[in-house]
């Protein structure tokens, strides 16, 4: 199982690699290397369940439509396929093939990111995501996990009601008449989240007081916020480029070292940390190369092809052996997964699932009724998020 | 506390600034001159800054919010609610309702009329990352979702004052209000969760760059997109939470506003009160 930090280090080599190019060759190569891994995960992955929507089918619906809506409404290109009449609003004038082709690698790059998505969801764990939320954001983190934990609770509360108010009678005719499910279902999840604070106080979380240092670290950002806004306006604005960036970076730099400094005041402990392998650092140095090569002008190495751009008039881009190279490196988690792994949601010893599979079987089943097979995975499989690695509360 | 106020409010607005200038960027992009924007070396990465810059925002503004779930009432509510919603969407993905239509937005302006807007802007933003990670959602688009459903649910004490002033706190009148603006939103949600990929649709400023452009240009353009592929798909969302908000508004507040009493109570060591 590879560490979720190297799989986002691989889903941002992934993206940077996306938007950076337009070449058709690298943008394929990208492409291909998230499939291969979203194939291998998912073959050697348990129980994988269902994708939302398949990349290929994203492809082909974003594709087309990010190719013909380019070519409808940009007109500049020397290949003229044909002329649509000057008489049409935005869209009358030459459809050249230099427009089609940029509008279908612009989907072509939309449906890689979305690619490089698909794959993160199917290897990350939910426990794991949520992990992953920096300290700083403490508060969210914690209600996430409440969240999460309340989502089999609130299903099941549902369900009941729905039983409660069949045996008296009630049909759903119409909008109105959901109102008799919903409100006790409001109603009754206010009462628990009542209970709930009085139990998590009564265990002695409490919110912290907000200190100096904290209203420092607000103003900070505060600064921060307002440096970032006015450097940016001068760079596009006043043409101070060198000004604004400078002071974006400060202000960027000042946000984001309030929130690490906000962060590292928070305790924080966890039940069994994820361990960083020699895989992992396999994964992100591969990853962070193949991004490298697309970000930064290395001496000696002609990037030009990188930057492949159809305009005026459409010729083959140029190709170069060694970024293609490179770009083999997002096909490292692919070579490093581990030959089994379980479901993507949790993962248990094996004797532990087959329990789970006989309990959801008998009890779940029956309780959740006609919910479609996906649905009833994830909720007969919520519970194992009951104890994500999240801060706790400091005590009173 | 003068000082707090100041910064949260600096927060707020300056964020909000740079949200709504992200948001609208690649209309300017073809009016800016060449050397403003990134050179053709880095004319891809456009939607990188933004990304990154909306990012920084929502890291701000979240840090802000999240000062009003300083307690364990507020975690303990705001963590059901979330569930609830949560929920709500889950059930969407498994039997989607026409078009762009969720049940989601309901609560998110609900709560956040009542409760206030910093609760309203967590329970949007949180409400939309839950249940992407209960359905495998999560996306480029989901910072994007997160940013426009809180700013939604941050947005609803502004109906406060219409209300007050139709005197209509418990009447159909304050659910036509709430009815209006989650209507509202159902589209102004749409196209601002287009904006996402919209750089990428627009491509770099070279394709587009002309003496004279005006950013009107860059408007029509994505007006006549958004006529094209989304405004049915909105109109779903528009009509839904109209109908949400007839048929479920005046019980909701009710309840919420009774739950908000009993969640407001604050402890205190006996010797503070006297006793």
């Amino acid at each position: 199982m590879i560490h979720p930090l190297a799989w986002l280090i691989w889903l941002a080599a992934e993206l940077a690699v996306l938007s950076a190019t337009r070449n058709p060759f690298y943008l394929a190569i990208a492409i291909a290397c998230a499939a291969v891994v979203l194939l291998c995960l998912r073959r050697r992955t348990v129980d994988a369940p269902p994708m939302p929507l398949s990349p290929l089918r994203f492809g082909l619906v974003v594709l087309p439509l990010a190719a013909l809506f380019n070519a409808l409404t940009v007109h500049i290109g020397r290949t003229v396929l044909l002329r649509l009449p000057a008489t049409l609003p935005l869209l009358g004038g030459p459809i050249t093939l230099e427009a089609l082709t940029f509008g279908a690698l612009n989907g072509l790059a939309l449906t890689g990111i979305y690619a490089a998505f698909v794959v993160l969801n199917g290897a990350v764990a939910v426990r794991a995501l949520v992990g992953l939320i920096p300290r700083a954001f403490f508060p969210v983190a914690v209600v996430t996990s409440i969240a999460l934990t309340f989502v089999p609770v609130t299903l099941r509360h549902w369900q009941q009601i729905r039983e409660a108010q069949a045996i008296r009678g009630h049909r759903i005719r119409g909008l109105r008449d959901w109102l008799p499910l919903f409100l006790p279902l409001l109603v009754g999840g206010l009462e628990h989240a009542f209970q709930l604070a009085e139990a998590m106080t009564a265990r002695g979380f409490a919110g912290a007081q907000e200190t100096a240092g904290a209203r420092r670290a607000r103003t900070l950002i505060a600064g921060g916020l307002l440096a970032l806004l006015f450097g940016w306006l001068l760079w596009l604005g006043w043409r101070q480029r060198t000004l604004g960036i400078t002071l974006m970076v400060l202000g960027g730099s000042a946000v984001v070292a309030s929130l690490w400094w906000l962060g590292r005041q928070r305790p924080r402990t966890t039940y069994r940390p994820t361990r960083w392998y020699p895989r992992d650092s396999a994964v992100a140095l591969a990853s962070g190369i193949a991004a490298a090569v697309f970000l930064v002008a290395w001496p000696g190495l002609d990037r030009s092809s990188i930057f492949f751009y159809p305009y005026p008039a459409l010729a083959a881009p140029g190709f170069n052996g060694w970024i293609a190279l490179a770009l083999g490196g997002l096909l490292a988690p692919a070579l490093l997964t581990a030959p089994t792994q379980r479901a993507w949601l949790f993962r248990r010893t094996p004797g532990e699932d087959e329990v789970l599979k006989r309990d959801a079987t008998v009890q779940e089943r029956s309780k959740v009724g006609s919910m479609p097979s996906h649905a009833l995975s994830v909720a007969v499989r919520q519970p194992d998020v009951e104890c994500p690695p999240v801060p706790t509360g400091e005590p009173q | 506390m003068m000082r707090a106020a100041i910064t949260r409010w600096v927060i707020y607005l300056t964020s909000a600034s740079i949200g709504v200038i992200a948001f609208l960027y690649p209309f300017f992009l073809p009016m800016l001159p060449k050397e403003a924007v990134m050179g053709s070396a880095h004319a891809q990465d456009a939607p990188l800054l933004l990304t990154v810059l909306v990012g920084i925002c929502f890291a701000a503004l979240l840090v802000e919010a999240q000062a009003q779930a300083g307690s364990a009432k507020m975690i303990a509510l705001l963590g059901v609610l979330v569930s609830i919603n949560a929920l709500l969407r889950f059930v969407e993905v498994a039997a989607p309702g026409p078009g762009g239509f969720s049940p989601i937005f309901f609560l998110i302006a609900t709560t956040g009329y009542v409760m206030g807007g910093r609760f309203g802007f967590l329970m949007g933003a949180l409400t939309l990352f839950v249940s992407a990670l209960i359905t495998g959602g999560v996306g480029p688009w989901l910072p994007y979702q997160m940013f426009t459903a809180g700013w939604m649910g941050m947005s609803a004490p502004l109906c406060r004052p219409a209300v007050r002033v139709l005197r209509g706190e418990g009447t159909w009148r304050e659910v036509v209000v709430l009815a209006l603006f989650a209507g509202v939103w159902g589209l102004v949600y749409g196209a601002i969760m287009n904006l996402w990929f919209w750089p990428y649709a627009v491509g770099p400023q070279e394709q587009h760059w002309q003496p004279g452009m005006h950013w009107t240009d860059g408007v029509m353009r994505y007006a006549a997109f958004y006529l094209a592929t989304s405004l049915a798909w909105d109109a779903m969302r528009l009509a839904g939470n109209m109908l949400l908000m007839f048929a479920f508004a005046l019980p909701t507040l009710r309840v919420l506003r009774r739950f908000q009493q009993r969640f407001t109570f604050t402890y205190r060591p006996m010797e503070q009160v006297g006793i």
